[in-house]
C-alpha cells in the first residue's frame, strides 16, 4: 500500500512538473535585453522589465491593477486609521516561500527594516516615514507612520517585495547576494549570465495556478534582432516597445497581434532653469512656440504617439488637466521674442539679449535614443528659424547623465543648457509626481534636474505629499499643472504609445497595465481571491 | 598545386590593373564627395517627403525615418567618410612614421621607451579608450577622427621602424653619419626619403582602416549621430529596423556597400603603392 | 649564438614586458575612472535619484568608493596581488566567475576563427602567389578585398536576414536555444547550429588579412636569389614551393597569428553583439555602458596578459622558425 501511495505521489508529482493543465501555456519565450542579475530584489537593474520580471519571484503586500490602483495581493484585509497614519495589515494565511516555509507578518516586518537599513535606490527613501512596525501573530501587523502620507500605498506598499527573513537575515552585503528564494507565482530554476533566463511555475503558489507553466528569458542586446527573431516565430514575445516603423508589417504577418495603449513614458525638453539666459521664462515660452510636436509626433513616431501636455500629465491619466492647454506657433515665438528685446544685434543671423550675447545653446541628447537624436535634430532646424542656435551634442548614457543630472543627485547642481530627456511611466504613476519633479528643495524634487523654483510650485507639492484622498490629490495638482504650464521648466514633447506584439498561439491572456504594457504580473497570474 | 605556374612576368610600371581600378573608385568617390551640391538631387538636412517612402521617381533610394533623401545623405556622406578616412589616416601616419624614425634611428633607450609604448597602445582595449576621448574632447566627429588617428598609429610605426633599421644600414646613410651630419638633419634627408613610400601604403591602409572602424563604432552607438557619414546612415537604417522590411534593399545595401568601394578604394591603391615601392617587393628580380 | 646572450636578451625583454604589465594595470585602474559619468546607478538601480546623502555614503564605501582614489588604487593592486579580482558594480558577482562564464564561448567563436582563417588565409594567400597575376590570384585578390572592407555588423546582419530569418537554417541569436537542455549529440548540434553564423561572419573578415600576408610574403620570398637557384637547378617546382618558399614565408604569418593569438581573448565585441553571443567582448561593452570599473579591470587584465603572453611566445618561438636569427 505504501509502495503504491508512492508511485502514485512520484507519477502525479511528475506530471504536475512536466504537463501543463488545460488552458495553460507550456513555454513562453519574451525576449529581454539585458542581464536583470539573480532578479531579487537587490540585484534587479532596470525598473522595467526589471522589476516587473522580479515581482514574479519576489512579490510586494500590494500590486498595481490594470489601471493603477493597488489592490490588495498578499494582504487579505486592511485598514487605515481616520488620520491615515496607521495602516493594519493582513496576510493571507497560506503563502508558502519556494523553500516550502511559510510567509509571515515577521518577515514583512524584516523586510521594511532590512531595506532602511541597507540602501535601497527604489525603497529606502518610501520606507523613511516609517515610525513602528508590530506583529500580532503570524498574520497581522501593524504600520505607524509619522506623518500620513499619500503616496505609501503606492509605495512601499505596492512596490517593495517581501523577503524571506530566513534567508537574509544574515545578509550583510544584499548586492553580492544572489539567492533566488522568494513567494511568487514564478521561481528562478535557471540564469545564465548574458544568455538567458529560466522561470517556472511555482504549483504551491496561494494564489492559483500560472497561466504559463515555463517563462524562458533570452537575451537579445539588439533590438532589430530582437523584432527579427519575433517575426520568425524564434521567440513568442519581447518585453520591447515595437518601434513604430513595424506596426503595419507585423499586423499584416501572419501568426502575430499587436496591441496598443497609452504610454506613459514622456520625451521632454528640459531646459537648465539656472542657465544665465534661459532662466528667462519669455525666452523659454519662445522656444516651446517654436517647436512644432504635432509634426514630432507624426513624423517620428508615425502618429502611435500622444501630444505632450504642457502641465506634464498624459491626457489618459485621472489626474490631467484637460483645461490646461498650449498650441505651438512660430509668428508668436517670434512675437515674444522681439517684444523681450531678443534680436539680432551683430547681423550674424543669431538674437542676442539686450546686452549682447548670442542665443547660442548647447542641445544634449542621448546617443543610443536614435527617435530622441531625431528630435533634438528637429528642434535644432525650428530653432534655426526663429534665430537661435542650438547645436546638438549626442553622446551615450553615462556621459550626458554627468553633464545633466552628475551622480544622479539634484542637490550636486548641473551643468547643461537644454536637453531632450524623458522620464519612464512609473514617474508618470506616482502620486507625488509632480512634487518629485519641480519642488525647488533638492531632498524633496529629487528629479528636479533643471533646478526649477517656484514658491507656489513647493506650496502645492508639500500639500500634494500630505493629500490622502484622491479627490484632494486631484485638485492640488490640477493647480500645479496650472503653474507648470505657464512656467515651461521643461517643454513635454511628446509620449510614445506602448506598442507590444506577441504570438497569440502561444499565449493570449495579456493584460494591458494603463500606461505601463502587457509585462506585468496580471499578464501571468490573475489576483488571489480574498 | 596543378600546372605549371604562370611565369614570372618583368614589372610593369606604374600601378597595376588593381591600382588603377583603386584610384578609379576613389576618384569617383571623392568627385561625389566634392560636387555633392551639384549632383545630389535635395539638401540632405531637408525633410523633403514622408518618412519610409520606397524607391520612386523623385527619391530614387526612397526617404528614410524622418523623410529625408536617402540618395542625397549618401552623397554628402562621402564628403564626412571620406574626410575621416583621410584625415585620421594622416594623423596615425604623421605619429606612427615620427616615432617609427626616431625608434629606428637612435636605438636605445629612446627605442625602448617608444616601442613599449606601442606595444601599450596595441594591447589597451579600444572601447573605453574611445568613450573617454570622446568625452573630453566632446563629442563631433573631428573628435572621432583624432580618437581613430591616436588608436590606430601603433601598428604603421612598428613597420615603419623596421623599415629604417633596414635604411640605416645603407651606405650612404652611415657615410652621413660618419661625416658628422646632425641627427635631425641625417633623419629629414636621408631616412625619410627612404620610409616614406611604406609610410604611403601604411596611409591608405589606415585611411581604410578608420573609414570601416567609424561605421563600427556607429553601428555601437558611439558615432556622432549629427554628422551624416555612410556609418551613420547605415546606423539608423538599422535602428529603425530597416532589415525587417524590404526598405534594406535601397537603406542597408547602399551606405554598406559604399563603405565597402571607399575600403576597397584605398585599399587597392594602398597594395598596388606598396608592391610597387617596397624594395624587396620588386618581383622578378634575378629571373 | 651562446646561451648567455639569449638570456641576456630574455631577460631584457622580460624587464620590458613586465613593465608593460605595471603599466597597463594602473592604466586599467585610471582608464575606466577617467570615463565621465558615475556606477552609482548601477549599483543601486534606476530610482538612484530618490537617495538621500546618507544612503549614497553608505553604497559608496560598501565599495570603497569613497576612499581616496590612490587607496582605491592600493587596494586594488593588493586584491590583484592576492588574485582577487573582485565583484562586478552590476551583477553582483566575482568577476572571476563571470569572466570564466564568457572566456570559453569567446575562445570557441574567436579562437577557432583565428585557427580556420589562418589555415584558410595561407593556403589561399600561398596559391595566389604561386599564381601571381593569373585569373585565380586575381579572384582571390578581389573577393579577399572585398570582405576586408565589408563592415562586420553589416555582414553579419545580412546573414542573419538571409540564412536565419530568410531560409530558416540556422537560429538568429545565442549561443544555444535558450532554456533547453540537450544531452550528447543534440547538444553539439545545437552549440554548433549557433556558432555558424558568427563564426563565418567572423572568418570572411579577418581571413583576407593573412591571405594577403601570406601572398606579400610569398611573393618577395620567391623574389629572392636562391629560389631562383633553386629553380635554375631544375627542382622540381613544388619542390621549390614548399621546401623554400612556403617556409620562409609562413614566418610573417606566424608572427600576426601570435599576435592575434593574444587577443583572442578580448573577444569580438561587434560580432558577439549582432549574434547575442555571450562572449568577453560584449562583456566589456556592456561594462563599458554600465561603468562596472572592477569587470572593465578584470577584463582588461585578462586581455593584457594574453597579448603579453603572446608576444612573449612568439619571442621564444622566433628563433625556432626563422633560421636567420638562429644564425644572426
Amino acid at each position: 500500500m505504501r509502495v503504491l501511495t508512492f508511485i502514485l505521489t512520484a507519477v502525479l508529482l511528475i506530471l504536475s512538473v512536466s504537463v501543463p493543465s488545460p488552458g495553460q501555456t507550456a513555454s513562453l519565450r519574451m525576449a529581454i535585453g539585458r542581464d536583470e542579475g539573480s532578479l531579487n530584489p537587490y540585484t534587479y537593474q532596470t525598473g522595467y522589465p526589471g522589476w516587473n520580471l522580479m515581482t514574479l519571484i519576489y512579490e510586494p503586500l500590494f500590486t498595481p491593477d490594470a489601471d493603477n490602483i493597488p489592490q490588495p495581493w498578499l494582504v487579505r484585509r486592511y485598514s487605515v486609521s481616520p488620520d491615515g497614519r496607521t495602516w493594519t495589515l493582513t496576510l493571507h494565511p497560506n503563502i508558502k516561500w519556494h523553500d516550502g516555509r511559510p510567509l509571515t507578518a515577521d518577515d514583512v516586518k524584516f523586510t521594511y527594516e532590512y531595506v532602511r537599513r541597507h540602501a535601497h535606490s527604489r525603497w529606502t527613501s518610501q520606507v523613511r516615514l516609517i515610525d513602528s512596525i508590530e506583529t500580532a501573530g503570524a498574520t497581522t501587523l501593524t504600520i505607524r507612520l509619522t506623518a500620513q502620507s499619500g503616496g505609501f500605498l503606492m509605495q512601499p506598499l505596492a512596490a517593495l517585495p517581501i523577503l524571506p527573513r530566513h534567508i537574509w537575515e544574515g545578509v550583510a552585503e544584499p548586492r553580492r547576494f544572489n539567492d533566488s528564494i522568494g513567494s511568487g507565482p514564478y521561481r528562478l530554476a535557471e540564469m545564465r549570465d548574458g544568455q538567458f533566463y529560466r522561470l517556472v511555475a511555482n504549483d504551491a503558489y496561494f494564489g492559483g495556478r500560472p497561466k504559463v507553466r515555463e517563462l524562458v528569458l533570452p537575451i537579445i542586446r539588439d533590438a532589430t534582432v530582437t523584432f527579427t527573431a519575433l517575426k520568425a516565430g524564434e521567440i513568442d514575445t519581447t518585453v520591447r516597445a515595437l518601434s513604430p516603423e513595424l506596426v503595419t508589417e507585423f499586423e499584416k504577418a501572419g501568426g502575430l497581434k499587436v496591441v496598443r495603449g497609452a504610454g506613459y513614458a514622456s520625451t521632454i525638453l528640459q531646459f537648465n532653469l539656472e542657465h544665465p539666459i534661459l532662466k528667462d521664462v519669455k525666452l523659454r515660452q519662445a522656444i516651446a512656440n517654436a517647436i512644432n510636436t504635432r509634426l514630432m509626433v507624426r513624423l517620428l513616431l508615425l502618429g502611435y504617439g500622444v501630444v505632450g501636455s504642457p502641465g506634464y500629465i498624459h491626457p489618459d491619466s485621472p489626474f490631467y488637466n484637460a483645461a490646461v492647454t498650449f498650441t505651438a506657433s512660430k509668428s508668436r515665438a517670434v512675437q515674444i521674442l522681439n517684444e523681450a528685446g531678443y534680436v539680432d544685434r551683430d547681423r550674424d543671423g543669431i538674437r542676442d539679449t539686450p546686452d549682447g550675447r548670442p542665443l547660442r545653446f548647447n542641445l544634449l541628447t542621448l546617443a543610443g535614443n536614435p527617435i530622441r537624436v531625431r528630435g533634438a535634430d528637429l528642434i535644432r532646424t525650428w530653432l534655426r528659424d526663429i534665430g537661435i542656435d542650438a547645436r546638438v551634442v549626442a553622446q551615450e548614457d553615462a556621459s550626458i547623465i554627468a553633464q545633466v543630472w552628475p551622480d544622479f543627485d539634484v542637490c550636486k547642481g548641473r551643468n547643461f543648457d537644454m536637453a531632450v530627456f524623458g522620464w519612464s511611466a512609473p514617474v508618470m504613476n506616482r502620486a507625488t509626481s509632480l512634487r518629485d519633479l519641480f519642488h525647488s528643495d533638492c531632498r524633496f524634487g529629487t528629479i528636479n534636474i533643471g533646478g526649477y523654483k517656484s514658491a507656489e510650485v513647493d506650496r502645492l507639492g508639500n500639500e500634494l505629499a500630505a493629500a490622502v484622498a484622491p479627490a484632494k490629490q486631484k485638485q492640488v495638482l490640477f493647480e500645479m499643472q496650472k503653474v507648470i504650464a505657464a512656467d515651461v521648466p521643461v517643454h513635454v514633447l511628446f509620449y510614445l504609445d506602448g506598442i507590444y506584439a506577441y504570438r497569440p498561439d502561444k499565449h493570449d491572456a495579456w493584460v494591458y497595465q494603463k500606461g505601463q504594457g502587457i509585462v506585468n504580473k496580471l499578464s501571468f497570474i490573475d489576483p488571489p481571491k480574498r | 598545386m596543378g600546372p605549371a605556374p604562370v611565369p614570372f612576368t618583368p614589372r610593369r610600371h606604374g600601378l597595376g590593373a588593381a591600382g588603377w581600378a583603386g584610384v578609379l573608385l576613389l576618384g569617383v568617390l571623392a568627385s561625389a564627395a566634392v560636387l555633392a551640391p551639384l549632383v545630389s538631387p535635395h539638401n540632405p538636412e531637408e525633410i523633403v517627403a514622408d518618412p519610409f517612402l520606397t524607391p520612386g521617381r523623385a527619391h530614387l533610394l526612397g526617404t528614410n525615418d524622418i523623410g529625408q533623401d536617402i540618395l542625397s545623405e549618401l552623397i554628402y556622406g562621402a564628403r564626412i567618410s571620406l574626410t575621416i578616412g583621410f584625415v585620421a589616416a594622416a594623423l596615425a601616419i604623421g605619429i606612427g612614421t615620427t616615432v617609427g624614425i626616431v625608434a629606428g634611428f637612435f636605438g636605445g633607450w629612446a627605442e625602448a621607451v617608444l616601442m613599449r609604448t606601442v606595444d601599450l597602445v596595441l594591447v589597451i582595449p579600444f572601447l573605453p579608450l574611445m568613450i573617454l576621448l570622446a568625452a573630453y574632447l566632446g563629442p563631433s566627429y573631428w573628435n572621432i577622427i583624432i580618437v581613430i588617428g591616436v588608436l590606430v598609429w601603433a601598428r604603421p610605426a612598428r613597420v615603419i621602424r623596421s623599415q629604417v633599421l633596414l635604411v640605416k644600414s645603407l651606405d650612404y646613410v652611415e657615410a652621413a653619419r660618419a661625416l658628422g651630419g646632425r641627427p635631425v638633419r641625417v633623419m629629414v634627408r636621408h631616412v625619410l626619403p627612404a620610409v616614406l613610400p611604406i609610410a604611403l601604403a601604411q596611409f591608405i591602409l589606415a585611411a581604410s582602416n578608420a573609414i570601416l572602424i567609424e561605421a563600427s563604432l556607429a553601428f555601437l552607438g558611439l558615432g556622432d549621430p549629427t554628422a551624416k557619414s555612410w556609418g551613420m546612415v547605415l546606423y539608423y537604417a538599422q535602428v529603425r529596423n530597416a532589415f525587417l522590411s524590404g526598405a534594406w534593399v535601397w537603406w542597408v545595401l547602399p551606405p554598406g556597400l559604399l563603405i565597402t568601394a571607399a575600403t576597397l578604394g584605398f585599399a587597392f591603391t594602398g597594395f598596388a603603392l606598396e608592391e610597387r615601392l617596397n624594395p624587396r617587393m620588386r618581383g622578378g628580380r634575378g629571373c | 649564438m651562446r646561451d648567455s646572450t639569449v638570456w641576456r636578451f630574455l631577460a631584457g625583454r622580460g624587464a620590458q614586458y613586465l613593465l608593460v604589465l605595471a603599466l597597463t594595470v594602473a592604466l586599467n585602474f585610471v582608464l575606466p575612472r577617467m570615463m565621465p559619468g558615475s556606477p552609482l546607478v548601477f549599483l543601486a538601480g534606476e530610482d538612484v535619484g530618490f537617495l538621500d546623502a546618507e544612503q549614497r555614503a553608505q553604497l559608496y564605501a560598501l565599495y570603497g568608493l569613497d576612499q581616496p582614489q590612490w587607496k582605491q588604487f592600493l587596494t586594488y593592486v593588493g586584491n590583484l596581488a592576492r588574485g582577487e579580482l573582485g565583484y562586478s558594480f552590476q551583477r553582483g558577482r566575482p568577476i572571476a566567475e563571470i569572466i570564466g562564464e564568457r572566456l570559453p564561448w569567446t575562445m570557441l567563436l574567436v579562437g577557432l576563427s583565428l585557427v580556420v582563417a589562418t589555415l584558410l588565409g595561407t593556403a589561399l594567400g600561398a596559391m595566389a602567389a604561386w599564381r601571381r597575376g593569373s585569373a585565380l590570384d586575381l579572384g582571390t585578390l578581389g573577393v579577399a578585398m572585398f570582405f576586408e572592407s565589408v563592415p562586420s555588423f553589416w555582414l553579419g546582419m545580412i546573414f542573419i536576414a538571409v540564412f536565419a530569418a530568410g531560409l530558416g537554417w540556422l537560429p538568429i541569436f545565442g549561443a544555444v536555444t535558450a532554456g533547453q537542455t540537450f544531452a550528447g549529440w543534440a547538444l553539439l548540434v545545437d552549440r554548433a547550429r549557433h556558432l555558424v553564423l558568427p563564426l563565418a561572419t567572423l572568418t570572411l573578415i579577418t581571413t583576407p588579412g593573412t591571405l594577403l600576408i601570406t601572398r606579400y610574403s610569398m611573393l618577395s620570398v620567391l623574389g629572392e636569389q636562391y629560389i631562383a637557384t633553386a629553380r635554375a637547378k631544375g627542382v622540381h617546382e613544388q619542390a621549390v614551393l614548399r621546401r623554400h618558399a612556403m617556409r620562409n614565408a609562413f614566418l610573417p604569418v606566424a608572427t600576426v597569428f601570435m599576435l592575434n593569438l593574444g587577443f583572442v581573448a578580448s573577444g569580438a565585441t561587434v560580432v558577439e553583439t549582432v549574434f547575442s553571443y555571450p562572449g568577453v567582448g560584449r562583456l566589456l561593452y556592456e561594462a563599458v555602458l554600465n561603468r562596472d570599473y572592477p569587470v572593465l579591470q578584470g577584463t582588461f587584465l585578462i586581455i593584457t596578459v594574453s597579448v603579453i603572453a603572446a608576444n612573449i611566445a612568439s619571442d621564444l618561438l622566433y628563433p625556432l622558425i626563422d633560421p636567420r636569427v638562429r644564425r644572426r
